[in-house]
């Protein structure tokens, strides 16, 4: 089924947009860099290439728009007569047929030009070849300013056409201006359409939706029609007109009998005979509207034959009805579907398809094999409360239970003997609401046997039963030896009672100890304050150079506090330490050794002085030796170098063979460069040759 | 593109149907307007013109260049209207104004007339008919050099004979033209570049015709060029004018006449001329 939807089309522009868009277009996705000094080949691709795009945009815009618009032939002859009325068929071909033209044109064009491009020997020709190219394809688009501005408008009208389905169940209300058409409209629908108190309020078509017999129905409010001849209809009656003759559907031709809308009934009745040939094929019925204002039985005769005569000849039934009142709107609306409906049947029986379906519908009634009747079952309960009234009949409202809510008065008036089932919700109120009274689910066990509903179930664990493995007699053996204990105790504090522990410690002492232990447990307490959340090194481990760093703790007065406030004797210890901390040297060596002599040498003469002297320096030089002259066991890495000048090269150069790379992004970066590209260096070096340098 | 014979497109807007869907009218109509609405309208006008400027300042790139181009002929056609309609209230000055007072005889008889005028006019008319046949719109072309008509193609098996010539502008090929042997010929006058019509102005009709060209008359530049049938700016070419229904005196159809070629046709990919009547 082809839906109707003209909200779709993409809005038109502008021709000078049209130009402007087309351009920008060209600017934004061509390459724009391009210099003499190119190859001419390049040259030409360049501005070939700007040619060859903006020739696709314009196509691509102008194909959008002539496949957008739909097709007067290909749509429902409905539309295509409407938009025949409303916007002239000739134009609307005629602009559609331009722009198509509009798009060939342009396309032989830029061949034109992409061809002649080829022969381009210098930048500026093919520059001034893109140009003039350009230039005549935007002066074809901008001939085309009317087509657009007319397409646009066009657009913009197509798209507020109500969505008529030209296929569905329809109902087509018309007749003369002002006789009460939009108001039945709104009855029956929810369209909201203008009802005003003068002729054509209602200037265009208007549909609306209702649902009768759980189907969707469409009902069309259509303009009022003049009775004079076709070609003096202007374009809001020609709508009216056209929707007559082109859908299939069920006409309500409204007929005012209290002429208040200015016509006459023998007008009225005039306008029917008119465009009866439009009623032709449709299922018709004359609703008399207005009856509020002159009844219909109270009608003068005349024009009361003349309404019905007009029912009797078209052979279409008549309907009295009354917006105002609502008086018969339900029941025009009700006989006016129904026609339709089995109009529409009966064509489907008629036609060809019907078999299809018919092939697939069959009932079956199977053969009685005896006497027996087999009814349908019904529940005693239900039986029952059928008898009651309760259920079955139309107006049955479930009497709803209303526990624990506060009493209302419909409670009150409502049916006193209601017998109502008792329901979880009204037990737990009966036993005091929501949490304290808990719905026991047990009793609604199915079970072969109701007296096991509320039997315990025993815990089962690994496939065996808990309940085999306990000792029935365990709470009394419990109690047993409980109390035993109990005995024990009372027996043991009655034995002890008033006695201390002795003590071979003198008062002195104790206090002594006490005071050991108090300061033990403030030490422990400091300790544990000063804990951070780090492993102890034990000393073993981190060897006194640690605690060295600690000067207060080697001060000599602190130690000797220290050892005092814990009542050592501490003059001593401090001398010894004092002795040990003085640096040895190697005079003191001597002196503590040899005890050499300091030679005497005032009463030397110059020679003597001389040797002397001599002598000392040879023996300075020899303990350097002698203290060289031990073993000195060196690092394996100094192993095999001769001397110090050796040993710092060797160093040297380790440190550097081991220092490595360490990129921009620190000791993780493990690029390696590479000093010289091959790429980047080889090769032609020209004016655009190259990416990269 | 062939127009049909109808009335300019009709406005939909005008039609007096109002479609179903116009919700802002049916709003409108509903509950109707604010009470400032049509101050706010007023002003929103007034302050456009500054919004426009500001705008204008701001805005940058290619977006700024059409956006200042189209404010700029807007502002000129403002500019024109108000010139039109100061025209009316300024005062001209009085070219055949009478002098005030007595005027000497032999000066009465040339009030308000310019004589000079007329005789310039007469001078002008008489130089135009002595000039000739050949007075043409474009008197004076750039000539063109051989080098750059002529692009040297290079032939033989090893490529180093040079004596073949490709033309490099648009020339006029007759229909019924054939190539000569590769061997003898010297010119090459490629497809691409063959025309075989023009667009020729009628200066008097002051209307643009697309004409078919018979011959190329004469190259101002050289007789060579003549001969290839090359067309440059100022060429003088053949056109058929038949379509055009232009008669001699004597009442024969003329159907062939001469037309000058105003534009340079190997950078605008087509011919434009003025016919020489």
């Amino acid at each position: 089924m082809v839906v109707y939807n003209f909200k779709k089309i993409a809005a038109v522009p502008t021709a000078g947009d049209m130009v402007d868009i087309v351009l920008t277009r060209t600017q934004r996705k061509t390459p724009t860099v391009v210099h003499p000094g190119y190859k001419i080949s390049r040259i030409r691709s360049f501005y070939m290439r700007k040619v060859k795009f903006t020739q696709q945009t314009i196509q691509e815009r102008l194909g959008g728009i002539v496949e957008d618009f739909p097709r007067l032939n290909d749509i429902h002859p409905f539309y295509a007569d409407l938009m025949n009325i409303l916007y002239d068929r000739d134009h609307y071909k005629l602009a559609l047929g331009q722009i198509n033209t509009a798009k060939g044109l342009i396309d032989s064009l830029a061949r034109d030009y992409i061809r002649l491009l080829k022969y381009g020997d210098s930048l500026y020709r093919c520059k001034q070849l893109k140009r003039a190219a350009l230039g005549r394809m935007c002066t074809i688009i901008k001939r085309q300013k009317a087509a657009f501005a007319y397409l646009e408008e066009v657009r913009k009208h197509l798209s507020r056409l109500p969505a008529l389905d030209p296929h569905t169940r329809t109902l087509l209300v018309t007749g003369y201006p002002n006789v009460g058409k939009s108001s039945f409209m709104n009855k029956v629908t929810r369209a909201n359409v203008d009802v005003q108190p003068y002729a054509f309020t209602t200037k265009s078509l208007f549909v609306g939706h209702m649902d009768h017999r759980y189907l969707r129905w469409q009902v069309i409010d259509t303009p009022g029609i003049l009775d004079h001849p076709l070609e003096q209809r202007n374009t809001i009656e020609m709508q009216s007109v056209t929707a007559l003759a082109h859908l299939q559907c069920a006409v309500l031709y409204f007929i005012d009998i209290s002429e208040q809308c200015g016509f006459t009934v023998a007008q009225q009745v005039g306008l029917f005979k008119s465009i009866k040939p439009l009623f032709a094929n449709k299922q018709l019925v004359i609703v008399v509207n207005k009856v509020d204002q002159q009844p219909f039985e109270t009608l003068d005769p005349e024009k009361k034959a003349m309404v019905e005569e007009l029912g009797k000849s078209s052979n279409c039934e008549l309907m009295t009805m009354s917006n105002v009142t609502e008086e018969g709107v339900m029941d025009v609306k009700s006989r006016a579907c129904d026609k339709l409906l089995q109009a529409r049947v009966d064509q489907r029986v008629v036609g060809k398809k019907v078999n299809d379906v018919m092939n697939r519908l069959q009932v079956f009634q199977p053969q009685a094999r005896d006497g027996e009747v087999r009814e349908a079952f019904i529940p005693d309960s239900v039986r029952e409360a059928k008898a009651r009234g309760e259920i079955g009949s139309k107006d049955h409202k479930p009497k709803m239970g209303r526990g624990g809510y506060a009493v209302t008065t419909d409670d009150v008036n409502g049916d006193v003997n209601m017998e109502r089932r008792k329901t979880e919700r009204d037990i737990m109120w009966e036993m005091g609401g929501p949490g304290v009274y808990s719905m026991d689910y047990r009793k609604n066990y199915l079970l072969n046997n109701d007296d096991y509903k509320f039997d315990v179930i025993p815990e089962i664990m690994d496939g065996k039963n808990i309940a085999d493995f306990v000792d029935p007699d365990i709470e009394l053996k419990l109690a047993a030896l409980e109390e035993e204990e109990d005995a024990r105790i009372a027996e043991k504090e009655a034995a002890g009672m008033g006695e201390e522990e002795e003590s071979d410690l003198d008062s002195d002492e104790e206090a002594a100890v006490k005071a050991i232990r108090e300061k033990k447990a403030i030490l422990r307490q400091k300790k544990q304050d000063n804990r951070k959340n780090t492993a102890v090194m034990p000393r073993s481990v981190r060897g006194r150079k640690k605690d060295k760093h600690d000067n207060a703790m080697l001060d000599k007065n602190n130690v000797k506090k220290t050892l005092e406030s814990l009542g050592v004797e501490a003059d001593g210890i401090v001398e010894r330490g004092r002795e040990r901390g003085r640096k040895r040297s190697r005079k003191d060596a001597d002196e503590d050794g040899m005890d050499v002599e300091p030679v005497d040498t005032s009463g030397m003469s110059n020679k003597e002085l001389k040797r002397h002297k001599r002598e000392e320096k040879s023996k300075e030089r020899r303990s350097v030796s002698i203290a060289r002259s031990h073993s000195k066991v060196r690092e394996p890495s100094q192993q095999g170098l001769k001397d110090d000048a050796m040993k710092k090269v060797a160093t040297k150069k380790d440190m550097l063979s081991k220092r490595r790379f360490e990129g921009m992004s620190g000791e993780g970066d493990q690029r390696k460069t590479v000093h010289l590209v091959k790429w980047m260096n080889t090769g032609k070096k020209r004016n655009g040759t190259h990416n990269k340098r | 593109m062939s127009h049909l014979a109808l009335p300019p497109f009709p406005h939909p807007a005008k039609l007096r149907t109002t479609p179903q869907h116009e919700h802002m009218e049916r709003h409108r109509k509903l509950h109707g307007r604010r009470m400032d609405a049509e101050e706010r309208e007023r002003k929103k006008e007034a302050r456009s013109v500054h919004k426009k400027a500001q705008f204008a300042q701001k805005v940058t790139g290619i977006r700024a260049k059409l956006y200042n181009e189209k404010r700029f002929k807007e502002k000129a056609a403002m500019r024109k209207t108000i010139a039109e309609h100061n025209e009316r209230g300024n005062k001209h000055a009085n070219d055949d104004a009478v002098a005030d007072g007595a005027v000497p005889a032999y000066l009465l008889d040339r009030e308000g007339v310019s004589r000079a005028k007329v005789l310039s006019n007469t001078v002008k008319q008489k130089r135009k008919e002595k000039a000739g046949k050949w007075d043409v719109p474009i008197p004076k072309v750039k000539p063109v050099a051989d080098d750059e008509m002529f692009k040297v193609l290079k032939t033989g098996t090893k490529r180093n004979k040079a004596w073949k010539r490709m033309v490099t502008k648009v020339t006029f090929v007759g229909d019924n033209y054939t190539r000569k042997a590769p061997k003898y010929e010297r010119f090459i006058r490629p497809t691409g570049l063959r025309f075989k019509k023009a667009h020729i102005t009628h200066p008097e009709l002051k209307a643009t015709f697309h004409l078919d060209i018979i011959g190329v008359k004469k190259n101002p530049s050289s007789t060579l060029y003549t001969n290839l049938g090359v067309i440059t700016k100022g060429t003088v070419i053949e056109v058929n004018v038949s379509d055009l229904g232009l008669v001699t005196t004597s009442g024969k159809v003329v159907w062939g006449k001469f037309a000058q070629v105003t534009n340079n046709p190997e950078l605008d990919g087509c011919i434009n001329g003025v016919l020489l009547v």
